[in-house]
């Protein structure tokens, strides 16, 4: 009885503590939306001391760095899942997946530093840019980062896929490829969109390895594609700025704001995992 | 059963909370916290103030002018340090509760990278370096340096450093800088780019200059003038600022007496020591 109860109230109290969060970032950001509406969501320019609050180039670089790292590491985690769960021997396997749960808890920050000593020189080298802070940086670390998440939840997936299924390829004489393709990828699907969302979550809210290579100027690349220019996340722009801006002003309700933007994309993100199982 | 196992859980912790909060307190603390020009004076006056008296605790911490400010306004510290003047804004809000008090003198360097320093480029009029930041002069070939695309650094315009800046070459000191190329935070991290690049040129406190970044003159012609003691001292260097440390009117006497002791012989000793001009 006593469990029950114990076990209920917790249920309650981790649930209703999403909605207070929420409600904070909107009662805290509700002045900024009174004041100027709600057209400053696709505004250009962020100059906090004029107020300008534009959240247009925070948004875009934020969706280029999560576009780029998921483009690279979900290939790379999906075929290293392949690789673990199907081709190598058994005591590899222990092994590289120990590597990548390994990956998995560097705490962020010393990919920032990481990327800041090795990962900028060598892209100003490489690429012939002025600079090395980068959108591309960005992205390159976020996939460093998402890539054991999607690695290790896709190997899960794969695995899970029932042995009957495989002898029953093999039987009907479907070569390896086609029962890969075929077969087992299609089935463990549901687990792979699982992975890819949570690691867009990750990517989405990294914040001080964002911070340290991404440039943190708030302009839109030109032109919008160009991910070779410093840009700024909405990310690297709270941690800037979070610390200085005095509470309850403006400035402030325009950083929550952006929290706030990210929460709401965060959470659309989690209900698609939930309710289109066989759509997508 | 399990209520017993509660019970006894529950009055197990009220007698270890009891305990802990009956602890004898611990040493008082003086919590110091904001520009990072202003941070390695109070750094060492605090290592310095604590042989005097090692019963008083000293945290000093950065986070920029901006947020020195923001911090005495909600109460959180009890010394706040600022590289640059207040704001109107901000002298209507604490004016009236709080001291500013100057603790150093400093210039503000414009500084740029060994290799453009070493291709010719040893002074730049005001009116030149406002082109540059406005986006006007983009190689320093233009300027008689090597052909290389000038990496145009600007600082997050909450900080002291910039406020100065923008103050004395921008003509107001919360001027938009079109032509900058990433934005940096501290002077750490600022001197970290320069020092790393061989195209750059950014806005520096005097006390971060080394070898691989270095001093321009500045002025017209023969009147260009170096941020040197004697220069700045005389009035001739221009773009300099009073570095402030905020502090509230009715502090308690520890704080009262580190103010004292910052504003004393051996605190300004301690000012020269680590760069900076004295006020005396």
């Amino acid at each position: 009885m006593m469990l029950r109860w114990w076990l209920s109230t917790s249920a309650l109290l981790s649930s209703l503590t999403i909605v207070l969060v929420l409600g904070f970032l909107l009662q805290s950001s509700w002045p900024l939306i009174q004041q100027q509406g709600i057209a400053f969501i696709i505004g250009t320019e962020w100059y906090p001391f004029e107020s300008l609050f534009g959240m247009l180039p925070a948004l875009i670089g934020t969706i280029w760095a999560v576009a780029l790292a998921l483009l690279i590491a979900l290939p790379c985690g999906v075929a290293a899942a392949i690789l673990c769960s199907e081709l190598l021997p058994k005591s590899l396997r222990g092994s590289v997946r120990f590597g990548m749960e390994l990956m998995a808890g560097v705490p962020s920050v010393v990919y920032g530093l990481l990327g800041m000593w090795l990962l900028l020189p060598l892209l100003e080298s490489q690429l012939n840019l002025l600079t090395g802070r980068t959108l591309l940086a960005a992205g390159l670390l976020l996939a460093l980062m998402i890539l054991p998440t999607i690695m290790v939840l896709s190997e899960d997936a794969i695995r899970a896929v029932r042995q009957s299924q495989r002898e029953a390829a093999k039987n009907l004489g479907i070569g390896w490829d086609a029962t890969l393709w075929r077969v087992l990828l299609p089935q463990a699907w549901p687990g792979i969109r699982v992975a890819t969302l949570l690691a867009t979550g990750r990517a989405m809210g990294e914040t001080v390895a964002v911070m340290l290579v991404v440039g943190s100027i708030d302009r839109i690349p030109e032109p919008f594609y160009n991910f070779l220019q410093p840009a700024q996340t909405l990310t690297s722009r709270i941690g800037r700025e979070m610390a200085e801006a005095s509470v309850g002003s403006l400035h402030w309700a325009a950083l929550l704001f952006c929290g706030l933007m990210l929460a709401v994309v965060a959470m659309g993100i989690a209900l698609l995992s939930e309710r289109r199982r066989t759509i997508i | 059963m399990f209520q017993r196992w509660f019970a006894n859980a529950l009055s197990g912790l009220l007698l270890v909370g009891l305990l802990v909060v009956s602890l004898p307190a611990a040493s008082v603390t003086i919590k110091v916290a904001g520009s990072t020009t202003v941070l390695p004076i109070l750094t060492e006056a605090a290592k310095q103030y604590r042989v005097i008296h090692p019963e008083l605790n000293l945290t000093v911490s950065g986070g920029g002018s901006g947020m020195g400010v923001a911090n005495i306004e909600r109460g959180t510290i009890d010394i706040g340090m600022a590289s640059r003047p207040l704001s109107e804004g901000e002298a209507g809000r604490i004016g009236d509760t709080t001291d500013v008090i100057p603790v150093a003198r400093d210039a503000v360097a414009i500084a740029v990278s060994k290799a453009v320093y070493e291709s010719g480029v040893t002074q730049l009029s005001l009116s030149q370096i406002a082109a540059i930041y406005r986006g006007e002069i983009r190689n320093w070939r233009e300027l008689g340096g090597l052909d290389a695309r000038i990496l145009v650094i600007d600082k997050e315009a909450s900080r002291g450093t910039r406020h100065v800046f923008a103050d004395v070459v921008l003509g107001n000191p919360r001027a938009r800088a079109a032509g900058a190329t990433i934005v940096t935070g501290s002077n750490n991290e600022e001197q970290s780019v320069i020092s790393r690049s061989d195209q750059a040129i950014g806005m520096l406190s005097n006390a971060w200059l080394n070898d691989r970044v270095r001093a321009i003159a500045v002025g017209e012609g023969d009147a260009a003038v170096l941020p040197t003691a004697e220069n700045v001292a005389k009035g001739r260097y221009i773009i300099k600022r009073d570095l402030n440390i905020l502090v509230r009117k009715h502090s308690r006497d520890e704080v009262k007496g580190f103010v004292d002791f910052l504003r004393s012989a051996q605190g300004q000793a301690i000012v020269q020591t680590v760069g900076f001009h004295s006020v005396r």
